[in-house]
């Protein structure tokens, strides 16, 4: 698979979204992916499908670890993919 | 803060182009604005293939020489994007769900509703409703060119009559379904249908 | 403030931003000097959000860099005019000063710089890229840091190079600070500077080289970013340390 889009975006660009959803800025916390056990610090994931939400990847294997929606009916957020978030 | 602050002088798009072509809440674009969900897959021709399947069972299967000799349909269409942009008088050209059934023998639809699966795991759900007579195909061009891998090709859905996330990129399986489950973004808030005239674009609209 | 953090965790609310100047920085780029009542601070790298509402209640978002540094009051955003761009046209067209918008921020602490981050500092831009750049560059200036510091800027041309004059005299104050232009299209008479895309052999150039341990930072359009930070790592610098921000196909 190739990841040479024009519009992917870092996970940075995420973070005001997630802010909607975590009072801190989970840009700067870690996570492992549940798939291949890669860690890796929010900020620096790939970020997927702005703006219709956030779908953050593992930079090692493509699994999705996060995933953010808001609407105007709610917000949701998954996060199945990934193993912890640490702070 | 209750209500937000107006910007003085700032004027929302749809102002702009008003139309009677365009969907509440759209706005016409000469882009052609790219949206995944991931990273774009490069397919090889040599290893692509579309599969019609119910519940395990395979109902027909396609290489891509084969897909290519199956009817061959134009089709001229508005696009719109729940993202609020419409790009008018788009054309396709593809396979007719119709004729995909008519290609794997089935005389009717397998079952009431259809999972889109794609390379990379997007799927997407549609009505079978929303597919036959002629309102879904399987496109290969656009524009008179093959559709470009950002696109979705070598092969995506396209149901324009609904919001484009429906028209699935990178079609690879059509699986018949009993029930309406819902799909990648069906499944984290928006709309089980999409239909832009009724501006379906989130669960609980 | 210590690298990294942006404070102590609260919700992210819309504040009120008031314009208080604005700045013609090239044909199509302008900065917008705001003053935000009851801002906190920011960390040099760092963005924020904007909202516009049109009177008929409809909004549009965007997300602008912050170009000042944390030691400055106002509030600086560097806007792009970005074709059939609905937010940039009514901020270099239609805003003045005294105008208001909503603002939320500071967004983002991992793309973030202080002098206490340590250094050599290695930032490398494309177009408006430059932006969250440069309010490191400002910090570092205004913090009178002398660590060794690059800046590799690529410019269509000279006129389009933003902050320009600011550069070269803090390039002139500062002989730890290194400002590289390559300009891709257009090249002044007698130019003997780079006239190129960014490549290996650029990079190996001008770059740090690994065994200096630089804080590389790459920002602007996506394929930009990725061109350049796969070519640090070719060169053998360690991905963890290369922070990069993709501004999305028109970097505008």
């Amino acid at each position: 698979m190739s990841d040479n889009d024009c519009y992917v975006l870092d996970g940075n660009a995420a973070a005001g979204l997630l802010h909607e959803f975590f009072v801190v800025d989970v840009t700067t916390a870690h996570t492992r992916c549940g798939g291949c056990g890669a860690t890796h610090v929010l900020g620096a994931l790939r970020v997927y499908a702005v703006p219709m939400g956030a779908v953050l990847r593992c930079s090692s294997c493509q699994r999705i670890l996060l995933r953010a929606v808001k609407t105007p009916h709610g917000r949701w957020l998954e996060m199945s993919g990934a193993q912890y978030l640490r702070f | 803060m209750d209500d937000p602050p107006i910007s003085r002088g700032f004027k929302s798009r749809q102002g702009q182009t008003p139309s009677k072509r365009l969907p509440p809440g759209q706005y016409a674009t000469a882009d052609f604005p790219v949206l995944s969900a991931g990273p774009t897959p490069h397919l090889r021709l040599d290893d692509w293939s579309l599969s019609l399947e119910h519940g395990g069972s395979l109902l027909g299967t396609w290489s891509w020489a084969q897909f290519e000799a199956l009817p061959q349909t134009t089709i001229a269409a508005d696009i719109h994007c729940v993202t609020k942009w419409s790009k008018l008088g788009t054309t396709w050209q593809g396979v007719t769900f119709d004729d995909l059934l008519r290609a794997a023998g089935l005389q009717q639809p397998a079952a009431p509703y259809v999972m889109a699966h794609c390379e990379g795991g997007y799927t997407t759900n549609l009505a079978v409703a929303d597919l036959i007579g002629g309102k879904g195909a399987v496109v290969t061009r656009y524009a008179g060119s093959p559709i470009e891998p950002v696109h979705g090709g070598p092969a995506r859905l396209f149901v324009p009559h609904l919001y484009f996330w429906k028209s699935a990129k990178w079609l690879r399986r059509l699986s018949f379904m009993q029930a309406n489950e819902p799909g990648f973004w069906e499944s984290s808030g928006y709309h089980i249908r999409g239909d832009p005239w009724r501006e379906e674009r989130y669960d609980g609209d | 403030m210590t690298d990294g953090t942006a404070g102590p965790a609260r919700r992210l609310e819309w504040q009120l931003a008031e314009v208080r100047d604005i700045v013609v920085e090239t044909p199509r780029v302008k900065s917008l000097l705001t003053h935000v009542t009851g801002w906190r601070g920011h960390l040099p790298g760092q963005h924020v959000d904007i909202r516009l509402t049109a009177e008929d209640g409809y909004q549009a978002q965007r997300s602008y860099s912050i170009a000042s540094p944390p030691e400055d009051e106002l509030i600086e955003l560097t806007v792009v005019q970005v074709d059939n761009g609905e937010v940039s046209a009514y901020l270099h067209g239609e805003l003045r000063r005294g105008d208001r918008f909503e603002l939320r921020g500071p967004i983002g602490g991992y793309f973030v710089w202080t002098t206490s981050s340590g250094g050599p500092l290695q930032l490398i831009c494309a177009g408006s890229g430059v932006a969250p750049l440069m309010a490191m560059l400002r910090h570092r200036d205004r913090r009178a840091a002398r660590g060794p510091a690059l800046l590799l800027y690529s410019s269509r041309s000279l006129e389009e190079v933003i902050y320009r004059e600011e550069l070269e005299t803090m390039a002139r104050r500062d002989r730890d600070l290194r400002v590289v232009y390559t300009l891709t299209s257009k090249q002044p008479e007698g130019w003997t500077g780079y006239r190129r895309r960014i490549d290996q052999a650029m990079l190996a150039e001008s770059c740090f080289p690994p065994e200096a341990n630089p804080r590389s930072f790459v920002c602007g359009p996506t394929p930009f970013v990725e061109s350049a930070s796969r070519l640090l790592v070719e060169l053998g610098h360690d991905p963890l340390s290369i922070k990069t921000e993709r501004f999305g196909p028109t970097g505008g």
